[in-house]
């Protein structure tokens, strides 16, 4: 049995607290609850899910030779250069993979995921 | 200090004062009973005002910018002005009654009508007691637009109106775009694509800027009236048909991509049956783009306000956190054409 408390378990459990909390609450704390619940279910998917390395990665066949920290930025720079657009081979791939790995972090139930999923 | 933290203090003068104001504007006697607030942002106000006139209940409309404090965009006795002329050229809105002098007291502002209907686009969107007024909403929001678009730009040249290109509209957006030190790949596409595809000019109208599904007051037989006419500016017609049907203001509702509640096609007959100008479709499908990359940016500039503690709260840093949505929205238009 597993007794170690990960980070994610406690946010995990503060979120279930804030729910709670929230039938409690009225008008505008209640609403901040909610808000605030929610805040804290995408910090326990981010966490667990690790968006931005996927992100990285999907660019490393782009940009091989850039630390992956720097790819981001970089992909912004080719872009608003002209030197990179929406036909370079492998581009639009590489971006919807960054896309929907921090879209199922911040909010997995969205339409359009579901629309590119299906696509 | 607003009218609510005056009331605070000393509750029955500022609602008296109130009633003096309704008193410029109508005969006979008013009383102003009750004053609560609907909403607040961090430069107007807006509150329900429960009034007798002669007798009889009066519901109002009190929307109020803090006195001391200054407005960002658009004054409220312009904004007024404006309600004011569109209701005249038969554009659903809210009547105004009383616009509030400095003497008054109570701030910059300005008073109207109460009108009934559902606000939250998510339930008139979704719920099926509304599917009545849901079916003439492409009508009645087509014939909106047309009469708004048909005022023209020399009709209100006296209200000093901004005048914003497509061209200068997304200039203005990548400002904000990298005070925020923006670094959205997706948003640079679009970015170097609306570059390419908006006009430069065209023929510019009076636009309402913000007319958008959670805007409009949804009654049941339809449109009650149009709201929150603070972005109105002289711009291109293409961009209030575009940024009604953004993804974003459809609430789930994607099979139906004006608003949420109809087709395309059929509202672009409609509005051009309306007086409307004629809609180049592939034009209008950039307009939605910028639509996206608009609420994505705003979604930006919100977290940015949290950030900078101008305004903290965690509803704004979580809705910075929806920039991902509008990512995904343009890179489906990049890659389909059209969402």
């Amino acid at each position: 049995m597993r007794s170690r408390i990960e980070a994610a378990d406690l946010v995990e459990a503060a979120a279930a607290f804030l729910k709670e909390a929230e039938s409690e609450l009225s008008g505008r704390t209640a609403f901040h609850a909610k808000v605030a619940a929610n805040a804290l279910a995408i910090v326990v998917r981010e966490l667990r899910e690790h968006p931005s390395e996927a992100e990285a990665a999907a660019l490393g066949a782009l940009l091989p030779d850039v630390a992956a920290e720097a790819r981001v930025a970089e992909a912004c720079a080719r872009i608003r250069a002209g030197e990179w657009t929406a036909e370079t081979p492998g581009l639009l791939d590489a971006l919807e993979a960054g896309v929907r790995a921090r879209l199922a972090v911040d909010n997995p139930r969205f339409s359009t995921l579901q629309r590119l999923r299906g696509a | 200090m607003s009218i609510m933290e005056q009331d605070r203090t000393d509750p029955g003068a500022a609602r008296a004062r109130l009633a003096r104001v309704l008193e410029r504007a109508v005969p006979g006697h008013v009383d102003v009973e009750a004053v609560s607030p609907l909403s607040g942002g961090a430069s107007s106000l807006t509150y329900a005002v429960d009034a007798v006139r002669e007798g009889q209940a009066w519901r109002l409309i009190l929307q109020v910018t803090p006195p001391g404090q200054t407005v960002a965009g658009m004054s409220r006795a312009v904004q007024a002005a404006l309600q004011t002329r569109v209701g005249k050229a038969g554009v659903r809105v809210a009547e105004v009654i009383a616009v509030l002098t400095p003497q008054d007291d109570l701030g910059e502002g300005f008073v109207m009508a109460f009108v009934e209907g559902e606000t939250l686009a998510p339930r008139w969107l979704r719920d099926n007691a509304y599917a009545g007024a849901r079916a003439a909403m492409l009508a009645d929001c087509a014939e909106s637009l047309a009469r708004i678009h048909a005022i023209g730009a020399e009709a209100v040249a006296d209200l000093r109106l901004p005048v914003l290109t497509p061209q200068a509209q997304l200039r203005a957006l990548r400002e904000i775009y990298d005070d925020c030190e923006g670094a959205v790949p997706v948003f640079e596409l679009a970015f170097a694509m609306l570059g390419e595809s908006l006009p430069e000019d065209g023929n510019l109208a009076l636009v309402h800027g913000d007319f958008r599904s959670g805007n409009l007051i949804v009654g049941d037989t339809g449109l009650a009236a149009v709201v929150d006419w603070e972005l109105a500016h002289i711009g291109h017609p293409l961009l209030d048909i575009g940024w009604l049907s953004t993804n974003t203001w459809r609430f789930g509702q994607t099979q139906m991509p004006v608003g949420g509640f109809a087709e395309r096609e059929a509202f672009y007959a409609a509005y051009e049956a309306s007086g409307g100008m004629k809609v180049d479709p592939e034009l209008a499908l950039a307009f939605e783009m910028l639509g996206s990359l608009r609420w994505g940016v705003m979604c930006m500039q919100m977290g940015a306000a949290h950030l900078s503690g101008e305004v903290a709260s965690v509803e704004r840093a979580a809705i910075a956190r929806r920039v991902s949505e509008t990512e995904a929205d343009l890179l489906y238009m990049l890659k389909h054409g059209a969402l």
